[in-house]
């Protein structure tokens, strides 16, 4: 399409002008001009469409990025504000931080060019040394961030990202390298209203033995999406990433993946659950590709969504793609109801409704946390669904 | 205390009970005994208010409470326990959770307060040396991995636990062995009193040895179309329902 035929939305050409004067800026508004912000004409965002959703300009930021839990207090915080980058607290050894004017970003998806456009700088986190203080990334209401991580060899980091605004668009980019034997862990947690646009964008690499684990909760917003790009490139890299989402009213989230493995002997266990009521949409879409290299390997990926009420849209799609012969690979995904049997044989017990209700979507999608180490974080996240369900069934 | 007078219920528009009138007055144990397929879980769901079956004729009160317009759990918080034929498999929700959560929304929905986390974990150890329920039992999620027996035995542990004024007991000696029977029987023995009922539903005369009614009653064909005291149990052993056919 050229130029002249491209009429951009009010949102689009909002964003042109929030795009700051740098390489990565100038990139994006180039590709902006030329493709306009993903819509459902494009196989990858067909039922997340972002220029809808940007339609008439760019929400107004509100909100807070949200308190520390008290498991965290002795956490490094990196906080994105839209004036700007900070940092509160304690650092260990084996930590360099460093800021990027610019960086190159190569053969990223249309996500990753907006929020590497959108961020002015790029925050470089280098880890030399196993890092017992976890770090935790705030996103701010309107606000871009920007990471590349590198794990050296042999280390260790836990990673809690968090994007609570209330409104706006905010953005995350996060450029992970993963060195040989080393391991990051990552949590998630994303919530929002109708007025919120999150998009996150996690680009991983793994060397050899080298470990990905994230474990994500997401309550959406006007449109999140959090795509998650694996390469297992060393022979016996892993990843666990898994998910859970609860969303209500009209909210919106996307978990899209894509897990590659090219060298032998990889794993990736992927686990995502989730329940969504009134008209609220969940977006998953999974794709593991194995290359003919990629032999011995173990990839298991399940999708289960429970739809609590008739207007709610639950859209999967899992995708494997194998070209090695000697591989165990295996999917599952499940949309369903509540079980109205258990409902009733709960209610004889005395139970109300709405609180079974409540009991059988907690232990179905709480399932996810089980794999979180840190017992605070996870104490914090199954505390988190708990409010929502809650609030969703009175 | 449970009176049923009329009683008419559908399933999937089939007419299952026509006509069923019972009274079970307060200190008394009755049985219901009738053939496979005769309508007797259909009578206990009718009863706490399982959705599908519907009543469209007749009444049901409990101590005068009309039970028919009320919600299931409303049923429960009156007092009203159904041990179910089929206990349900809740995964993901500990047993402990589970009961804990039953008991303070019926002791809520009566303006009682909760009960405390010492006293209810002391109420459920206590109960469960007397029902035989391991540790083990009450820490996994609800009845998930449970043999039938055991379900059996986890819904008479509920059944203590809750201590319900009136219980209906759906075919719970199947799935028993003849030990577990007894320790399930002695349970449900030690619920009787002057202001509780019971209807123990059961095919087979060999429960009614260790939970003795006070009448005997045969559903068939969707009506009670004989009651007698206990020898009529008895009888039935001997004879079998085949006399009830042309009844029914
Ligand atoms: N959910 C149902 N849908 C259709 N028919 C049912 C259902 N439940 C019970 N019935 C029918 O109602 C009749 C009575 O069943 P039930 O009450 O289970 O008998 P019992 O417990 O005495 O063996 C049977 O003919 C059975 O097939
Ligand atoms: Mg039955």
């Amino acid at each position: 399409m050229s130029l002249a035929e491209l009429t951009l939305s009010p949102g689009e050409a909002a964003l042109l002008n929030v795009f700051p004067p740098t390489e990565a800026g100038d990139a994006a508004r180039v590709h902006l001009r030329a493709a306009g912000l993903p819509n459902r004409r494009v196989e990858a965002f067909k039922w997340t469409d972002l220029r809808a959703a940007l339609a008439e300009g760019i929400p107004q930021a509100d909100g807070s990025a949200g308190l520390i839990p008290e498991c965290l207090k002795d956490a490094l915080v990196l906080d994105f504000a839209p004036e700007g980058f900070g940092l509160e607290g304690d650092k260990d050894q084996g930590l360099i931080i460093e800021t990027e004017d610019s960086l190159e970003l190569e053969g990223a998806g249309p996500l990753a060019m907006i929020a590497a456009g959108f961020a002015p700088r790029a925050v470089v986190l280098r880890v030399t040394q196993r890092q017992s203080r976890p770090i935790v990334l705030r996103r701010h209401p309107g606000a871009p961030m920007r990471i590349r991580l590198e794990l050296e060899a042999g280390t260790q980091l836990t990673l809690i990202d968090t994007a609570l605004a209330t409104a706006g668009l905010s953005t995350g980019l996060m450029e992970i390298e993963i060195g040989a034997g080393a391991e990051l862990v990552r949590y998630s947690l994303q919530n929002g209203d109708a007025r919120a646009i999150d998009l996150a964008n996690a680009e991983v690499s793994v060397a050899s033995e080298g470990r990905y684990q994230a474990i994500s909760l997401m309550f959406g917003g006007k449109l999140a999406r959090a795509e998650t790009h694996v390469t297992l490139a060393g022979e016996g890299a892993s990843c666990l990433i898994q998910g859970a989402y609860l969303l209500s009213g009209t909210t919106h989230a996307d978990m899209t993946t894509k897990v590659m493995h090219t060298s032998p002997n990889g794993q990736t266990r992927e686990l995502f659950k989730g329940a969504v009521q009134d008209r609220a949409r969940s977006v998953f879409q999974g794709k593991i590709l194995v290359e003919r290299a990629a032999q011995k390997t173990d990839a298991r990926q399940n999708h289960h969504a429970l739809m609590l009420s008739e207007g709610a849209e639950i859209d999967a799609k899992p995708e494997l793609e194998i070209y090695a012969d000697d591989v165990q690979c295996a999917h599952g995904n499940t949309i369903g109801a509540l079980d109205d049997q258990a409902l009733f044989y709960m209610r004889q017990r005395g139970i109300p409704e709405a609180q079974a209700k409540s009991l059988l979507v907690e232990a179905f999608v709480t399932e996810v946390f089980d794999a979180i180490e840190l017992e605070g974080v996870r104490n914090w996240f199954s505390s988190m669904a708990r409010a929502w369900l809650e609030v969703s069934s009175s | 205390m449970l009176n049923i007078n009329n009683l008419h219920v559908e399933v999937g528009g089939t007419s299952i009970i026509k006509g069923l009138t019972l009274c079970v007055p307060a200190g008394e144990v009755h049985a219901i005994m009738g053939p496979n397929g005769a309508g007797k879980s259909t009578l206990s769901y009718a009863l706490t208010g399982r959705e599908g079956y519907e009543v469209v004729g007749g009444t049901a009160t409990l101590n005068g409470d009309d039970l028919l317009e009320l919600a299931p759990e409303e049923r429960a918080a009156k007092g009203l326990f159904l041990s179910f034929q089929y206990p349900l498999e809740i995964p993901g929700v500990p047993t402990l959770t589970f009961l804990r959560t039953a008991l303070n929304a019926q002791r809520k929905a009566r303006g009682e307060g909760e009960i405390s986390v010492p006293d209810f974990m002391k109420l459920s150890r206590d109960v469960a040396k007397k029902l035989g329920v391991t540790p083990d039992m009450m820490k996994r999620p609800l009845n998930v991995g449970f043999s039938g027996g055991e379900k059996k035995r986890m819904e008479i542990y509920q059944m203590a636990l809750l201590d319900p004024r009136f219980m209906i007991l759906d075919e719970t000696d199947s799935g028993l062995d003849i030990d577990a029977l007894k320790v399930v029987s002695e349970g449900v023995n030690a619920l009787r009193g002057p202001d509780k009922g019971m209807l123990v539903i059961t095919h087979y005369q060999r429960l009614l040895d260790h939970i003795k009614p006070d009448r005997v009653h045969v559903l068939a064909g969707g009506r009670i179309v004989d009651s007698g005291g206990p020898e009529l149990a008895l009888a039935l052993e001997a004879d079998g329902y085949d006399r009830y056919k042309e009844a029914a």
